[in-house]
């Protein structure tokens, strides 16, 4: 791999910007950065690697950030205790969903994602015990530290660095392990892939399990965060078009993809909430629009094809 | 019996593409499936694959019923092929296309690096062990699906018109390279239209027209046959009405 001094570089820096800047909305900005990178890198292990376009990811985030908050209110533990409940969740709900999803190919697959996720945002808009359409809130003060409630966004940014990290290491292994190719394999052809053994359904599932868990742990990390979700924030599907977008972004299929995207979208984003207000959202979906023409028109790839190409001499055609 | 597939139907609603055919295939034999355009060869081939599951018969391989078996479970048993149109994973590079076949039997990275690059050796190909797969024209397309094949370590290997689209050279080489195939022990099911390839290659010629085996022995024979010849060419004229 030949960018890792880049990203070497890259993290240094991610790692020294809340030292670096001393405005709370900078510091903010740049946990929310590494939150979507986090949820974008495990939309990558599906929709990248194994060239599944899920746009029903919300589900397993609101998973998580609803589990986190249902234990708070329902047994008054610390909201992180709810992660690997939602990890649980999400598996569940992702072996119900991809089953029967992944005979679909293509668009139809990606319908069918939304069509799903809809329907548990749907349900969690009218189920009590998750707040119904009002939402659930976390604790309002801390009551110990494993409450993980901070004034300063600091403490989030380098928790959720590590998780990124964390997650980071494992896509590199699984990259280079016999489900990576199994996976590009998937990608560039079900058919094909199947004639030379790869059991398709089962790596697709594989996939997707992995990608529903992480998702969901992004989920808890951001209820732990806000301390308020409700069905749009959590369920919605801004969320799944969100994680789409930032992959696609960077690069979908790549090692650090999610995180370039996130880099570049987030600040973009939260610039555009804090100039427009609460019209922001609007700005946002306009930006997102406009991103998605631009990437598919003129650089599929992302900005990490974009920046192989220019870095790479031109690639010379052999019969 | 190596390979044996018996009353072989498959309908496509009311028609049957292929209806009634039958095949034997001995281990260690190069056996050429050729007819006319729209003859079902394909679409047997593909049954024998396990591609498309036959309407009606019955597939055996090294003695298992394997009628119902999904492409990968063939796989596993021994059973590669390749496509007409090579399906070649792009955005891989020439190695690393044939690491995804050769993980069937080496889980671990370096092993299925290593057998890998003793097919591109074996192929021709390892001089571009690195490039990116979508660099290869049609004949390095042809030949890294016949890699990837290989790398499965199979004991039947199936060429859907693996020969077709290449240049009367280029044939020349692809027919070296299945006759180094051969050599491995490999046997060989090999669909082709081009008749030189056949008569070359293939120690049993099989003859199908609408569906159906019409004739099947020694490939000169075969093309001698005037039922095969009326099947390529038509009937006499007097009989075409208006």
């Amino acid at each position: 791999m030949k960018h890792w001094p880049l990203a070497v570089i890259g993290f240094l820096f991610i790692a020294a910007w809340p030292l670096m800047v001393q405005d709370v909305f900078l510091q903010r900005v740049g946990a929310l950065v590494l939150l979507a990178a986090i949820s974008a890198s495990a939309w990558n292990l599906l929709g990248g690697y194994a060239g599944q376009v899920s746009v029903g990811h919300a589900v397993y985030f609101g998973a998580g950030a609803y589990a986190s908050l249902v234990v708070y209110t329902e047994l008054g533990w610390p909201p992180i205790a709810g992660a690997p409940i939602g990890v649980l969740v999400s598996m569940g709900i992702s072996a119900l969903v991809g089953t029967p999803t992944f005979r679909l190919r293509g668009h139809y697959f990606s319908m069918a994602t939304i069509a799903a996720a809809e329907l548990f945002r749907i349900l969690a808009a009218n189920w009590p015990l998750l707040g119904a359409a009002v939402g659930l809130m976390g604790p309002p003060v801390p009551r110990s530290v494993w409450d993980l409630s901070f004034l300063s966004p600091v403490p989030y940014h380098y928790l959720f660095l590590g998780v990124l990290i964390v997650l980071l290491a494992l896509t590199w292994q699984m990259q280079r392990s016999r489900m990576g190719y199994y996976l590009a394999a998937i990608r560039g052809g079900d058919r094909a892939a199947r004639s030379l053994g790869v059991p398709v359904l089962r790596y697709k599932l594989y996939a997707l399990l992995l990608s529903a868990g992480f998702t969901s742990i992004a989920g808890s990390l951001y209820a732990v965060m806000v301390g308020f979700i409700d069905p749009d924030s959590a369920l919605g599907i801004v969320i799944s078009v969100k994680l789409l977008i930032i992959a696609a972004l960077g690069g979908a299929g790549t090692l650090f993809g999610p995180l370039i995207g996130a880099m570049i979208l987030i600040p973009l984003e939260e610039t555009t909430n804090a100039m427009f207000g609460g019209g922001g959202t609007g700005i946002t979906f306009i930006v997102y629009g406009a991103i998605i023409v631009l990437v598919a028109r003129f650089q599929p790839g992302g900005v990490a094809a974009f920046w192989d190409k220019i870095t790479t001499r031109r690639v010379r055609h052999v019969p | 019996m190596f390979l044996e597939a018996r009353d072989i139907v498959k309908a496509f609603g009311a028609f049957k593409a292929v209806d009634g055919a039958e095949l034997d295939v001995n281990e260690g034999e190069i056996i050429g499936l050729i007819g006319p355009n729209g003859a079902g060869k394909s679409t047997f081939f593909n049954c024998l694959s396990g591609d498309a599951e036959p309407t009606e018969g019955t597939i055996r391989f090294l003695d298992k019923d394997v009628t119902a078996l999904t492409p990968e479970a063939h796989a596993r048993l021994g059973m590669a092929r390749t496509f007409q149109v090579p399906v070649t994973f792009e955005d891989m590079t020439v190695v690393q296309n044939v690491m995804v076949g050769a993980f069937l039997r080496h889980p671990h990275r370096v092993g299925a690096m290593r057998k890998a690059e003793e097919i591109l050796e074996f192929t021709g190909l390892a001089h571009l062990a690195g490039s990116p797969a979508k660099s290869l024209g049609t004949p390095g397309r042809k030949r890294l699906e016949i890699a990837r094949a290989l790398a499965t370590e199979p004991r039947l290997l199936l060429l859907d018109e693996a020969l077709a689209g290449l240049t009367p050279a280029e044939v020349r080489l692809a027919i070296e390279l299945v006759r180094r195939i051969k050599g491995l022990g490999i046997t060989i099911v090999i669909v082709e239209h081009i008749m030189e390839v056949i008569l070359s290659l293939a120690e049993r010629a099989v003859v199908f027209h609408q569906g159906k085996v019409i004739a099947s022995g020694a490939p000169r024979a075969v093309v001698d046959d005037p039922a095969v010849v009326a099947a390529y060419l038509g009937h006499h004229m007097k009989r075409v009405r208006m």
